[in-house]
């Protein structure tokens, strides 16, 4: 038996089991464990209960749902766009991934101070003349306004990564198929259509599981513009952690969390399983 | 040259100990506050070196979080001898120290201190450090929060009131006047994340609207006081969710009239002291509430220098000390002689306004609850999710505070915990 192989895969999953695994298990452990260390739900219990927990969980999932479709067809036009090779490209696909180096929390702050009283959009729209008195944006009078500054933050932050898988799996798709399907004159939207999104789709899938478990683990930029207003969940497992002091229910709260992350992973991986997999079970 | 090199190598390696001068003597002085990197060099090269010099004591200061330094003096106390020689700590974790007999009575220092003449103690304050029948403190340093407004505020104060005496009322109605004359909401608060707007709700409107921070968490008069901070909040900058320091929004103008803890609105009137004037907390129907956090410099039982000890804390009580030290770190003094020592300027103003507000007639002093041990992180979130509730949800104000007080009351009873004052010491607590 040729051990090389497990050899290799070795430092990889020591690295996860140090740092993925155990923390995961622990987290667990802590959250259905009583006092006296026995099993328990009460702080499952009391994560449902908490004022915060119904809100959290309905923002993290709409939050999700509106910004990763965004994303996507975002990243998926700009890695078009740069695989078109116009001139410049290179350029413009450096423009596009600045975002990447950025922290959610610089991200966050950086929008806040588009967004607030006395900040660039109220100075814009003041000196075009259109505004009188400077909008309060952020309020939770507002709702709109705070779900839309919280998206476009989202947005801006976080589609450079997107960008970057889906222009990788781009750059994997043989030439040979776009030569055949002009061969058979296919048009430009045919050949997106029926070539390159079909064999993009292990490259859409990484990015949807990427993007779909940080959008779970959303937390800085919406602290920085909506405060606790708009509560999520990575957020209140946060908040009971460092303020409230009760590692239970922020354990409770990393275990939705993690479900959630995982579920609809399963469901990506089954929704846009490639062909070789379906030939394969055929 | 090179056995010249050889000589001052051998010098450095065998000579140096012996031959520098060391102090007459090194007392040891802990303490939970001052731990942050810089505060603790300032402490050590800005505040203790002039004592040091003076008096030829070598002071080593040992700052430490919570734990490890109670640990290390209740060890001490266990083992019946130890090293501290004075300490200095939150007002808070006296009642454990003197539980466990670790720290001596102080009064007779005290007595000392105040007959020097150069130093009145504010009564409430030393108050606070008489525990089990011993003064287990003399006090060191105090924060606390108040209010700082924009110059261009003040036109829109109620006419023919005055607001070094504000009342709650009189805010309310200065929101509703600025309102009224700007279209703007400019009454800001620190309610974000971070923000420190729970201390506002218990240790300020409870005990000025209630006269109790605990017991009375649902009574009649707090359904009365939520009434009016739902009022309030209408005429707070909508904002304000955002705000976890005020001196930005108010050097910003977005906000005219901030409520923060001192070090968060120092910074403003350091910035530009001419564009702000400082006032006190308002009155409510039980008085003018105010938190004192109130740090104090006590001596272990097990002091090895108990003199020495003394000569320390009779250094960081003189006014000119407590000076340095609001300008150094921006905890305040304990001293009323201190106020006089500061020229001009933003400290100036805001020494002036907590010393108003601790002597004001109808000043009651609020002090954080304590003995919640584990638990203590539940207490400020209960307040600050009933407002929550109450002023963002609209959620009707009894109901609320039914199922909150009863979160309170489990609090209190499963810690075993007694009342902060005003509340009457009752242990536990119990939520009327």
């Amino acid at each position: 038996m040729d051990w090389l192989p497990y050899a290799l895969l070795l430092p990889t999953v020591a690295f996860l089991s140090v740092f993925f695994v155990y923390p995961m298990v622990q987290a667990l452990l802590i959250s259905v464990r009583g006092e006296d260390g026995g099993f328990t739900l009460r702080h499952f219990q009391a994560m449902a209960q908490d004022t915060y927990f119904g809100d959290a969980l309905r923002n993290s999932l709409v939050l999700t749902a509106i910004t990763i479709p965004l994303q996507v067809a975002l990243g998926l036009a700009i890695a078009l766009l740069v695989n078109a090779r116009f001139r410049g490209h290179e350029w413009f696909l450096y423009a596009c991934a600045i975002p990447l180096g950025i922290s959610d929390l610089a991200a966050g702050l950086i929008w806040l101070s588009v967004f607030t009283e006395r900040g660039y959009l109220n100075a814009a729209l003041r000196g075009m003349g259109w505004v009188s008195q400077p909008i309060t944006f952020l309020s939770p009078e507002h709702p709109g306004w705070l779900y839309g500054a919280m998206i476009a933050t989202e947005v801006w932050r976080a589609t450079a990564i997107v960008m970057i898988v889906l222009v990788a799996g781009l750059q994997l798709i043989p030439k040979d198929y776009f030569e055949t399907a002009d061969v058979f004159g296919a048009t430009g939207w045919r050949k997106l259509r029926y070539v390159t999104l079909p064999l993009m789709r292990p490259a859409l899938q990484t990015a949807l599981i990427i993007r779909t478990i940080l959008a779970f683990q959303l937390f800085a930029t919406v602290i920085t513009l909506a405060g606790r207003i708009v509560p999520v969940l990575a957020g209140e497992a946060y908040f009971q952690y460092s303020q409230y002091r009760n590692p239970n229910v922020a354990s409770a709260y990393a275990v939705v969390i993690m479900t959630l992350s995982m579920a609809i992973t399963v469901i990506y991986l089954w929704l846009l399983r490639t062909r070789d997999v379906e030939a394969a079970r055929g | 040259m090179r056995c010249g090199l050889l000589v001052a190598c051998l010098a450095l390696l065998l000579g140096a100990a012996p031959t520098s001068s060391a102090p007459a003597q090194e007392v040891t002085f802990t303490s939970t506050q001052l731990t942050p990197v810089e505060e603790q060099e300032w402490a050590r090269t800005t505040l203790l070196k002039p004592f040091e010099d003076e008096s030829g004591i070598r002071v080593q200061f040992v700052a430490d979080t919570a734990g490890p330094y109670i640990d290390r003096l209740l060890a001490e106390t266990k083992a019946g001898r130890g090293s501290v020689a004075v300490t200095g700590t939150l007002q808070g974790d006296y009642p454990l120290l003197v539980a466990q007999g670790a720290v001596r009575d102080v009064a007779p220092l005290l007595r000392e201190l105040e007959g020097r003449r150069d130093r009145t103690f504010v009564p409430d304050v030393v108050k606070s450090g008489q525990i089990s029948g011993i003064q287990a403190f003399v006090p060191w340093m105090q924060a606390t929060y108040l209010i700082v407004a924009s110059k261009q505020a003040m036109p829109y104060f109620p006419r023919g009131r005055n607001p070094q005496a504000m009342t709650y009322d009189d805010l309310l109605q200065w929101g509703e006047n600025i309102k009224q004359a700007t279209g703007q909401r400019r009454i800001g608060f620190p309610s974000g994340p971070t923000g420190l707007y729970g201390r506002f709700l218990h240790g300020y409107a409870y005990p000025s609207f209630t006269g109790s921070q605990v017991k009375k968490f649902k009574s009649p008069e707090a359904v009365e006081m939520w009434r009016y901070l739902r009022r309030l909040w209408g005429v707070s900058h909508p904002s304000s969710f955002l705000y976890n320091f005020m001196q930005e929004p108010l050097l910003l103008g977005e906000v005219w009239v901030a409520w923060d803890h001192v070090a968060r609105l120092l910074p403003a009137l350091r910035d530009r002291p001419n564009d702000f004037v400082v006032l006190p907390s308002p009155a409510g129907p039980k008085g003018r509430s105010y938190l004192a956090v109130i740090a104090g410099l006590g001596v272990p039982k097990t002091s090895p220098n108990p003199d020495a000890a003394a000569r320390v804390i009779e250094y960081l009580t003189r006014p000119k000390t407590q000076v340095m030290t609001l300008q150094g770190v921006a905890f305040f003094p304990t001293v009323r002689e201190a106020s006089g020592a500061v020229a001009a300027g933003g400290l100036k103003a805001m020494i002036d306004g907590v010393t108003a507000q601790a002597t004001a007639r109808d000043a009651r002093t609020a002090l954080l609850p304590i003995g919640l041990g584990a638990r203590s992180g539940e207490f400020v979130p209960l307040y600050v999710d009933t407002f929550r509730q109450i002023a963002v949800q609209g959620r009707k104000i009894e109901d609320v505070l039914a199922a909150q007080g009863a979160k309170l009351a489990d609090l209190y009873r499963a810690t075993n915990a007694a009342c902060p004052p005003p509340d009457p010491e009752e242990r536990p607590c119990r939520v009327e």
